[in-house]
């Protein structure tokens, strides 16, 4: 190739990238990050998808009666060693962030005596909702546990958690949602 | 879309799986490649592992850092086995500088070591977006089009698939230049080139990019600048191989 013919070759890659650049950047309306006005689903920058329960003591718990805050939604299960190692984490958070953010720890399709009678002997004291039918892991696409969505204020799903929190992942994971 | 493998009791996370089996491909064909340019592929093989141990000792350190706080409490998590502890990119620079260090180390050829780590890299890159497809990670921008995939109730760019397709395309390319005689480091400046067009060409599909300014796509502007760098170069060398064509001097 000629060197007029490598000259040629750079200046049209130049000019032809400068306007793909142009061409394809970020929509104004669209936030570079965000994802506004996609359905809920259990993905980062998806709203998070509502959940009706009843807790452990009896409550009913919806997800959605708790927007405007930041939201620690995790699923766990007393068989599963890894969930029995991460609750007390779970639990020194709500202790240190109550009021400021809210740890939700689902249990999944376990009988609710049993469940309440292991969150007593650990000493957990945010809410317990029952996914009995296991319906809310569905719907989330919980497929091995623990797993955990951090949801920010506005309800949006920010990191997603598979596999169980230690003090370090939990601040970390913590920084995308609050404050 | 398949994040968790479950082989019985077993639940197997799909996307660092599919970076573990991507490391080892990348490192059998850059040595393989290697062998080929009469540099010995046990020096890639340790190069690339230094690197790894490099990239997690440096990544976990980088963790303790930046969250000292937690980690004073429970010091034992420094040495635990939880994959999300690491900071990444600290821990892939000091990879990169500890693999430099051994190439400089053994006086290997600068040239015919990036040749062979091209294919290598190029293999990497395919199978890693592979698993980001199954896995649901980094996403294609919502699209409707017949060769679009639905995920989570919307219609998407296969935008993992184009990129693994334009990095196959690159490897042939490449594999081909490997097989023909050309000056030293021709391959490699041919990958960073297609690498840099792909990635160039695939950003504005993806659902989510960080933007620099107005907008624009970093990975975009990255993605040009390398492919714009390696023309560059690859003119030069033209240039100096045959001196028909050589740049005149600036008097």
């Amino acid at each position: 190739m000629t060197r007029r013919n490598w000259n040629l070759a750079i200046g049209i890659m130049l000019v032809v990238g400068v306007i793909w650049l142009w061409a394809g950047r970020v929509p104004a309306a669209e936030p570079a990050l965000g994802a506004a006005g996609l359905p809920p689903a259990p993905a980062v920058g998806h709203p998070a998808p509502d959940i009706n329960l009843t807790t452990v003591s009896g409550e009913t718990f919806a997800l959605a009666s708790l927007r405007g805050k930041p939201v620690v939604l995790n699923f766990w299960a007393t068989w599963c060693p890894p969930c029995r190692a991460e609750l007390p984490e779970l639990q020194a958070a709500s202790q240190r962030y109550a009021g400021q953010l809210e740890i939700i720890g689902v249990n999944q399709a376990e009988p609710a005596e049993g469940v309440t009678a292991f969150a007593q002997q650990v000493g957990l004291t945010f809410p317990i909702p029952l996914d009995t039918n296991a319906e809310a892991s569905r719907r989330y696409a919980v497929r091995s546990l623990p797993t955990t969505f951090f949801v920010d204020r506005t309800g949006i799903i920010r990191h997603i958690q598979s596999g169980p929190l230690t003090e370090a992942t939990l601040t970390q994971a913590l920084r995308t949602i609050y404050p | 879309m398949l994040p968790i493998l479950q082989l019985g009791p077993l639940a197997l996370p799909v996307y660092p799986i599919s970076l573990l089996l991507a490391f080892w491909a990348g490192l059998a064909l850059s040595a393989r490649a290697a062998s080929r340019l009469d540099v010995d592929g046990d020096h890639i093989w340790n190069a690339g592992l230094y690197g790894l141990l490099a990239t997690i000792i440096i990544g976990r350190l980088g963790h303790v850092i930046a969250f000292w706080p937690a980690y004073r409490i429970q010091p034992l998590d420094i040495v635990g086995l939880n994959a999300q502890a690491f900071l990444w990119g600290p821990g892939l620079l000091a990879g990169v500088i500890v693999a430099a260090w051994y190439i400089h180390r053994h006086k290997l050829p600068w040239a015919a070591v990036l040749d062979a780590a091209a294919p290598g890299v190029l293999i990497g890159l395919v199978i890693a977006n592979l698993g980001a497809l199954l896995a649901g990670n980094g996403v294609g921008a919502p699209a409707n089009l017949p060769w679009a995939v639905e995920l989570w109730g919307v219609s998407r760019h296969p935008v993992q698939l184009y990129a693994a397709l334009g990095e196959l395309i690159t490897l042939a390319v490449v594999l081909h230049a490997l097989r023909e005689p050309s000056r030293p480091g021709t391959a490699a400046l041919l990958g960073l080139l297609g690498w840099g067009l792909t990635t160039w060409l695939i950003e504005p599909f993806r659902a989510e990019s960080v933007a620099v300014i107005a907008g624009i796509r970093l990975w975009q502007v990255i993605g040009l600048g390398a492919a714009l760098a390696a023309l560059w170069m690859l003119r030069r060398r033209a240039a100096t191989a045959d001196p028909s064509h050589a740049v005149e001097p600036s008097s």
